[in-house]
Parts: C-alpha cells; structure tokens; sequence
C-alpha cells in the first residue's frame, strides 16, 4: 500500500513536473525580457490589412534591432479610441506612438499638450533610406505629398508634429457583376451627371424586380464621406470668394471667421446648390442610414443590397477579402459646368489633388523610450518599411520609392482640378458637425430639401460657430503659452543644437499667437 | 553584528547611490528640464530663494509653466522676476521679458497695457539685448490686435507696428515681426500695397518652416498677381511648383502661372 503511494505520488509530481514544463514554454511571459527596450504602437486601424502590413514592417525592425521590442496595439475607433487616448496620455500612461486625427470630436488640443513636434527630424534624411531612392533627401520630402496634412492640422504653423503611414482617397466601389445585371453592362461615370442617371437606373431596377437594391449603400459614416466629395464642386467660387490672404487654400478658422462675418450662409444659392447634390446621393440610400455605422453599409453592399459603397481606399482589402463578388473602384465624380442642375455654379473641374497620406502617427512627450520610438517611425516610413507594409496590408505607402502592388496601383490616378484643401463647410468644428447631424433629417427623404436644412443650420450657425472658433483658439493658446519656459530652457542650454532650438521655438509661438490674435480680433468684430 | 549582516545594506544601497552620481547635475539639468517642457520638475529641484540668480530665473520660468497655472502662482514668479530684474547681466533682460510675458499673456485677465509699458522700457534700457528684441516682437503683437482698442477702427494699427522695425536688429526676429504684420494686414482689410511687402521681406530672410512656409509662396504669389505684378507672381508661383510640384494647390498654381506667363509675354516682359 505504501509503495503504491509513494509511485502515485512520483507519478503526479512527473505529471505537474510536464505540465508546468509545457506551461513555462508555451503559455507564459520571461521574468526577464530578452530585449532592454519595449515601445508601444497604438492605432485604431483595425481593418483587413493594416495589422498586417504593422507586423510585418516590426519584424523586421526587431531582426535590425535586436535590443528593442514593438508592440501593437490595435484599438478600436470611433467611440472608444478617443477616451481611451485621453485617459492613458493624461495619466502619463500612453503609448510610445499613437495616431490622432484631427476630425476626431473634442481632441484638438491633443498634439499641442501632448505630443512632441518632430519638425527638425524632419528636415534631416531618413537613415534606413540609405541605398534606396530616396537616400540623402530630408524625411519630409520622401512623404508623396511632404505630409499635407500633419502640416494642415497641426497646431502650430511652424511645426510638424506627426508623420503618416499610408496614404488614402475615396473610391466608388461598384459589385461589377450587379452593375451588369442592371445596366447590362459596366458603365464607369465620368461626370456626376453620369452617376445621377445610374443612381435613377437603380431605382428603377428594383421598383421593377421587388428586389431591395439602392444606388449606395447607407450609413451615416459614409455620408459624410459622399457629403464632402459631391459638396464642395459648387462652393470653388465661394472658397474663392472668402479666400482674403491668397494662399488657395482654406483653414477651418477662415471658414468659421468667415461666417461671422456674415459672409456667406447655408441657403446662399451656390451652398444650397451644394446641398442639393448631397440630397441626390443620400437619396439613393436606404431609409433610416443616418442610424447606421461603416460596418453595416459594408454589409448591405457585401450582401448585393446596394450597388455601390463610397469609402475610402482604407477599406479595399477588407472588401476584396470578403466579398464573393468582383469589386472594381471608380471615381466619383464632382459636377461640372454643363450640369444640368447646378452646373451654373461650378467653376471647373475639382480637384482631388495627389491624394494625401494618412494614418498619422505621433510621439508622445512622455514616451519612457523617445529616440527609440522615433527610429521606429523612420524604419516604419522608410522605402523598406513602407515597401513591407504596403505588401502585407495592400494599403498604399506614403513615401516615394517603395512600389506599389499592381491590385492597388490604380488608387493612384487622381483627378487633377482645381482645390482649396479641405475647405470643409460640413466639419468646420465639433459644434457645427453636431448640427450638421442634427438637422441632415431634414436634408434628406421624401420631405428633406435642401432649403429646409439651409435655414436649419443659418439658425443654429451663429451660436455653434462662435463656440467652434473659441475651441480653435484656446487650442491655440495651449501651446503658445507653455512655449515661455521652454524658449527660456533652451537659452539656458549652450551648443547650435539648443540655439536653433530656441529660435525655432520662438517663430513657432509668435506665428500661433499672431493666429490667436487673429481670432479673438474675429470673435470680438461679429459681436 | 556579525560584519557581512553590516555590509549588506551598503551593498543593497550602492546601485541607488551609483544612480544619483551619475545623473546630470547643475543648472543644466533645470534648462533641460524646461526645455523638454517639465516645469514641475523643475519645481522640484529648485527652491524660490536659491543663491544663484540662474536657478531663481529658472524656478521662476517654471512657476509660469507649471499648473495650476493660477494669478496666485504667477504673482510668485513676478516677485521673482522682478528682483532679479535689477541686474546689469542678460538674466534681468530675460527676467525683465519674462515679467512682461506675464501681463501680456498668463494672467487670466491680462493687462495688455502694462505688458507693452515693459517690453517699451526694457527695449529702452537694453536695446540689443536678445530679450529686449523678442520683446519688441511681442510689442508689435499688442499694437496690431491689442492697444488701444481692439474695436478701434481708426487707429493705423499696421503703422504702430512698423515703426518698431528699424529697432529690431536679429533678422529672425524682424523677419517674424514682418509675417505679423502681413498677415495682420489681411485680417484687418488693409490695402494690399501697406502689407504685401511685408509678406516679401519674411520669405526672402528665409527659414520659415511647416505649412507656414507654403502658405506664404502662395499668398506672395497670388497677391501680386491680383495687383499685376506678373513678373514677382511669376517668381513665385515657379517657386512653388519647384518645391512643392504635387501638393493639392499645385494644378491651379500651374494654371496660373500660365496665365501670367501670357501676360508678360504679351507686354514684352518675358
């Protein structure tokens, strides 16, 4: 009996011996890191592709790099990324590297509390760019577009504080085989007139077959995206119009300031023009979209409920993934002259510019490991980086030299015209977007127009404006006002370093207060 | 006590004791402290009475950084500030510029007046001082937006402000001083002959960075095509298209620089 417990006893140490064995080797983490250094990567980009295209580029640095680990960290957007980042970077627990977005709600002051300007890293080349293309040029100038919109959206007019990973557009992406079906053959449109009389052919098609089939597939994110392509064609002469200083180009501010001075409103003729044509393609979805997300308008086209999805290029691997249908991206057009219904305000054709690069990723100030974090950025948007990148994710790269995957070469052909940037009278500030979705219900639908939702948004303009143009200005002043100590810390500090700091920052401060200056001159004048 | 039970705690304490050996020490550590916009640390390291008058300007400097950024808080640094303002050396000019800023822009109901009465009598006392040059910038910010009245329509605001350039002798510094005003002269409607050579004169000293510097290639292009420079539009619109062939403003800058090119050809200017 004793010696049959003590071989159960040995038996059952063998059996915890294996079992903590298998446990130490598969399941748990080292006591020890192999490697000094970890750096965090958080992004909300969880779509098919980007993850992909992440890892692939970190393996890859960490066989370059032997000492540093990088994580990523996949968040996901829309409501849960913006707390998320607000929390961790005002607890000082942030990532290392982290996107932002300018559009997004409420998180405009983000970059200038947080994030570190990389403006002189800019300005120098690139290391692992060494024996590629793009050797010896400064980072900056590698990016397709010299980073458009890190600069646009940045805080402060003298810096850069983020630098992108891929680069975008809006696509039309039509289900072939459904378009056959309809029209009994695949039209591409060349014209938004051309669009309008498929969006009919649709309605028609499914008035004539009972079968539920729209023109677009609905969702309140996506309408936004419709908004601002089909908006804008109208609204060139009004940009025109507004843009005092002559750089061809409008900033949120202007249009904001603009409007205060009561110098134009919603049901303008030319605005109201623009509308309308937001009306036309909302129309051509199905009722109740302003309820829905992306997802489900990716659903309704994946399921053949809707012959076209408008999004971005971001989402073309997740539908070529998913889809049982041939997918082919076409443009969508903007109005033009000869329109027969708002041709008379178009000025010319508009403008998709080069497309800008996008997925902006920013260094924390309080980043544990920054030079680190830093040389990640670069490998990531290096010819290298990006060329694995863009492989693994078939998302675009956003420098110059790496080669593009020939399913995804033809995101590329823009439409050249004319362009004031953003110029966007939709997304002006967190208060006029509120409005915007408020009031779209009355846009929209058998009893929407495009006069109803006008004079909705000019009663509720005044008041949303002058708080969207306060919010633009206390962002301003929270980086003008922290510059004071740090001017005075840099003169403190000898070497050319600390001196071409200090003058850096003393430009910086005095163009962002000179843009505060401007603003409260703008709020005090519509009083 | 058994010797190694004595030594153990030595050897438990040392690689603490390594540590602070061997972090930077000095006044550079509060320069770089500020620098890298940690004021509280600062705060933490430097008292307000300390012997050198470097480290009181720096825990000063930090007092205005750090939060709550209250007036309570910045009455403290201004006693600083103003007690070391009584020096000959470039640290009361940087204190002098400091107590400025102060009223100018950190209390939560600034004193536009008095700020310019500063920078005015510092610029007096210390003209070639670096902070006394700043100083004049921040001056020439107050009398295009500020003083008298922002609502004062009459006053030449753009006037007040030129008429400090000549005493700015740093090209950086008259170089922002210039974009200022440009710009200024746009916000406030101005003719564009009163504001576009100010626009001129920043971009030819250079160095401007960011969308900035892109903006101002554009603007001085554009503005000089409305006024029928052709020539100057032509230069610059040639400029830009070098530095920037694929931004999203390049296809009409393209169009226009056609069109002036026109112009000069059909006036013999080409």
């Amino acid at each position: 009996m004793r010696r049959l417990r003590a071989k159960l006893g040995l038996v059952l140490l063998a059996v915890a011996y294996v079992s903590a064995l298998y446990w130490v080797l598969t399941r748990s983490e080292p006591v020890i890191h192999s490697r000094e250094v970890t750096i965090y990567f958080a992004h909300w980009q969880i779509e098919r592709g980007p993850p992909d295209g992440i890892n692939a580029a970190i393996k890859r640095y960490e066989e370059l790099n032997p000492r540093v680990h990088v994580v990523q960290l996949q968040i996901p957007g829309a409501t849960i990324y913006p707390q998320w980042m607000r929390s961790n970077l005002a607890g000082e627990t942030g990532p290392d590297l982290m996107e932002w977005g300018a559009w997004l709600p409420g998180q405009k002051d983000i970059p200038a509390r947080y994030f570190a300007p990389l403006t002189a890293e800019l300005a120098k080349p690139n290391p692992y760019n060494r024996g590629t293309s793009q050797e010896k040029i400064p980072w900056q100038d590698t990016f397709h577009d010299k980073l458009l919109a890190p600069k646009r959206d940045s805080p402060d007019p003298g810096q850069i504080y983020g630098v992108n990973i891929t680069e975008s557009t809006l696509r039309l992406f039509c289900n072939v085989e459904l378009m056959k079906e309809i029209l009994g053959r695949v039209v591409v449109p060349k014209n938004f007139d051309d669009l309008r009389k498929i969006l009919a052919q649709v309605q028609d098609f499914s008035r004539r077959t009972g079968r539920t089939v729209h023109g677009l597939a609905g969702s309140r994110d996506t309408t936004r995206a419709v908004a601002q392509s089909v908006f804008v064609a109208p609204l060139l002469g009004v940009n025109q119009r507004l843009d005092d200083g002559g750089t061809l180009y409008l900033y949120n501010r202007q249009v904001l300031a603009a409007y205060l001075a009561g110098r134009w409103r919603y049901s303008e003729p030319a605005v109201r023009a623009g509308l309308q044509l937001v009306r036309e393609t909302t129309n051509a979805m199905k009722p109740g979209f302003i309820q829905l997300r992306r997802d489900d308008a990716m659903i309704e086209f994946l399921r053949g409920q809707a012959l076209f999805f408008f999004y971005g290029t971001w989402d073309a691997t997740s539908l070529r993934r998913l889809a049982s249908f041939k997918i082919q991206p076409m443009k969508l057009m903007q109005a033009m002259p000869d329109d027969p219904e708002v041709g008379r305000y178009v000025l010319g054709q508009g403008g998709e510019g080069i497309g800008e690069t996008s997925l902006a990723m920013y260094l924390n100030k309080a980043s544990r490991h920054p030079a680190e974090a830093l040389d990640f950025l670069k490998f990531l948007t290096s010819v290298p980086g990006q060329q694995l990148f863009t492989d693994a994710s078939l998302w675009l790269p956003a420098v110059n030299g790496a080669v593009v995957p020939e399913e995804i070469r033809n995101f590329r052909d823009y439409q050249e015209g004319i362009s004031f940037g953003q110029a966007p009278y939709d997304m002006i500030g967190t208060e006029v977007s509120m409005n915007w979705d408020r009031n779209f219900y009355l846009l929209s639908g058998e009893n929407g127009s495009a006069e109803k939702f006008a004079a909705a948004m000019d009663a509720a303009m005044p008041a949303a404006i002058r708080e969207d143009l306060n919010a633009e200005l206390r962002a301003t002043l929270v980086l003008v006002k922290p510059q004071d100590p740090v001017i005075v810390g840099w003169a403190g500090l000898t070497g050319d370093k600390a001196r071409i700091r200090r003058e850096e920052s003393e430009a910086a401060q005095t163009m962002s207060e000179g843009l505060a200056l401007q603003m409260k001159l703008q709020l005090a004048q519509a009083k | 006590m058994d010797p190694a039970r004595r030594i153990l705690p030595l050897i438990l304490v040392w690689p603490l004791l390594a540590v602070g050996a061997a972090a930077p020490a000095g006044p550079d550590r509060a320069w770089s402290a500020l620098a890298d916009n940690r004021p509280q640390d600062v705060l933490r390291q430097l008292r307000r009475d300390a012997d050198s008058r470097a480290d009181r300007l720096a825990w000063a400097a930090a007092r205005i950084g750090a939060q709550p950024a209250t007036d309570a808080n910045m009455r403290e640094a201004e006693a600083v500030l103003a007690e070391l303002e009584s020096g000959t050396d470039e640290l009361a000019a940087e204190a002098a510029y400091l107590r400025a800023r102060i009223y100018q822009l950190h209390l939560n109901e600034p004193d536009f007046a008095q700020a310019a009465q500063l920078f005015a009598e510092l610029a007096r006392r210390r003209p070639e001082s670096h902070w006394a040059q700043l100083g004049l910038v921040k001056l020439g910010l107050l009398k295009l937006y500020l003083l008298p009245d922002l609502t004062d329509p009459g006053s030449d605001r753009l006037a007040a402000a030129e008429a400090l350039l000549p005493r700015i002798h740093e090209p950086l510094l008259r170089r922002d001083l210039e974009l200022q005003i440009g710009q200024a002269g746009i916000v406030l409607h101005q003719p564009q002959a009163r504001f576009l050579p100010h626009l001129i004169a920043a971009a030819q000293t250079g160095g401007i960075t960011g969308t900035a510097r892109e903006d101002l290639i554009v603007q001085i292009g554009v503005l000089s095509e409305r006024a029928g420079d052709w020539a100057r539009a032509r230069e610059y619109f040639e400029r830009y298209l070098a530095e920037y062939p694929t931004n999203v403003r390049a296809f009409t800058i393209r169009k226009k620089l056609g069109e002036v090119s026109h112009r000069l050809a059909q006036e013999g200017g080409a």
